[in-house]
């Protein structure tokens, strides 16, 4: 048996020892276990052929990246119902600050301008973007439910709604960013990230290893504060109706079927 | 209507509202001239609290017309609406800081005499104007809330159940400072479902059809 064929081998046998321990604990989890290792490897080895693809034509990583950004959004999007046009809203805000990141990256020799370091790269940072994204526009949403009152009678003292919905943005924000704080000041005491085990993984230096996961790590907290500020504002801007108010869960649903009839605006 | 037109004060007409299908607001109206105390006097459920946010385009009625002094509050900007109609909700939410902050929200050079002021007519001391508002009682807080509208000198006061966190004594007071609010020329607009506080404090009445 060849070592490749060994180690996959080996790895479907543990995962085969997950599902008979939860199948004999009754976890109801042993079926839920075996589908999703069943994807794992199913997924793993589309995207392995397909990255393949892409390293020998360039200019499939331009389309691979904008295949990341539109799945990303349509789950954070997914994730912002009612509001509408949520999924555009999200592909904003994870596509923004992970795209421009990414160049930045690029333009200063963190990567090498090649689909064999910039899709990765880029797939790590639109994954913080999407996290942060789903996070801080749940916090907003929930939010927006938990703080009517507080914002209610700021618009009813005469506070702009923008100006209203200020403290709820800010805090969806601090609470989406958190988890991005807590991974990167953990980082080599809790977890060993992603970036530096497959380096190390793959023959690299461990200090030239060290180095790339830092930059990615303090990028990905600039993505991520900046996808969570930029979702936050997009769902804020949503809700505020002509006429300095916000919109009910009403209102934003019967807008969300029909853009052109759902708020009466001024008059 | 031509005598909305002419009326002072605050006029709405033929409000209709509906929410996931169903009515809330069904031929709505209400006249809240200057100097008068009206009691909105209806079941729960009827839509008194709805109305009154709708006067201040806090909700956006699907039909119907409201006017200030003559003129379709649409036509204003909407946070200038808000200072010159204040809505008192019924458990006002405090915002973070201090009675003085809260006062103060959106009138920063507010002088501390014109936030003593506001305390004094909302029947509060001038001593609460450096305690944290979120640890006062709820009557306290709702005194709070009139004072924060107070302080914009509003022209006309929505109050949806002022007095529905207070005991009688309080509620007698709160009832004697909007008599002395009328009398300084402010249209008061008092929702409430205690027949007996609209009697002793309102000039007029008006109602709602029950829920539907």
């Amino acid at each position: 048996m060849s070592q490749p064929l060994l180690q996959v081998v080996g790895a479907v046998g543990l995962a085969s020892l997950a599902i008979v321990v939860a199948w004999r604990l009754g976890l109801g989890l042993a079926r839920a276990i075996a589908v999703a290792a069943v994807r794992a490897i199913v997924q793993l080895a589309a995207v392995g052929a397909l990255i393949a693809l892409v390293l020998r034509v360039p200019a499939l990583a331009v389309a691979f990246v904008a295949t990341m950004i539109l799945t990303a959004a349509l789950t954070a999007g997914g994730r912002l119902r009612p509001v509408p046009g949520a999924r555009r809203r999200a592909a904003l805000a994870i596509g923004l600050p992970a795209v421009g990141a990414t160049g930045a990256l690029v333009a200063i020799g963190a990567f090498d301008a090649t689909p064999r370091t910039v899709v990765p790269a880029a797939g790590i940072l639109l994954g913080g973007a999407m996290t942060a994204t789903t996070l801080a526009g749940r916090r907003m949403l929930e939010a927006l439910h938990d703080d009517a009152a507080t914002i209610e009678a700021r618009l009813a003292l005469g506070d702009p709604a923008v100006e209203a919905l200020r403290p709820t943005v800010r805090r969806a924000v601090a609470t989406a960013v958190v988890p991005a704080i807590d991974q990167t000041r953990s980082v080599g005491l809790v977890t060993l990230p992603g970036t530096f085990v497959g380096l190390v993984l793959g023959g690299a230096d461990p200090a030239d290893a060290a180095r790339l996961q830092a930059v990615v790590l303090l990028a990905l907290l600039a993505v991520e504060l900046l996808a969570a500020l930029l979702v936050a504002e997009l769902l804020a801007r949503a809700v505020v109706a002509p006429g300095e108010r916000i919109r009910d869960e009403d209102e934003l649903r019967r807008r969300g079927r029909s853009p052109s009839r759902a708020c009466r605006g001024d008059g | 209507m031509s005598d909305a037109r002419a009326t002072t004060g605050l006029v709405a007409h033929g409000l209709h509202l509906a929410r996931a299908g169903r009515p809330v607001l069904r031929d709505a109206g209400i006249v809240l001239p200057p100097g008068r105390v009206t009691a909105l006097v209806a079941p729960s459920g009827a839509g008194k609290s709805t109305l009154l946010r709708c006067l201040v385009r806090l909700v956006e009625p699907d039909a119907g017309e409201i006017r200030l002094d003559g003129r379709p509050v649409t036509e204003l900007e909407a946070t200038a609406l808000r200072r010159r109609v204040g809505l008192v909700a019924q458990h006002p939410a405090m915002l973070p800081g201090t009675v003085a902050d809260n006062v103060r929200h959106g009138l920063p050079d507010l002088a501390d005499e014109a936030v003593g002021e506001a305390l004094r007519a909302a029947g509060l001391t001038e001593g609460f104007a450096g305690r944290p508002a979120a640890a006062l009682s709820g009557g306290e807080q709702a005194r709070v809330g009139l004072a924060r509208a107070l302080s914009r000198r509003p022209e006309i006061l929505l109050l949806d159940e002022p007095t529905a966190a207070l005991d009688e004594a309080a509620a007698g007071r709160i009832g004697t400072t909007l008599r002395t609010l009328a009398a300084d020329g402010i249209g008061i607009c008092l929702s409430t479902h205690d027949l007996a506080l609209a009697d002793a404090v309102a000039d007029t009445r008006a109602t709602l059809p029950g829920p539907a």
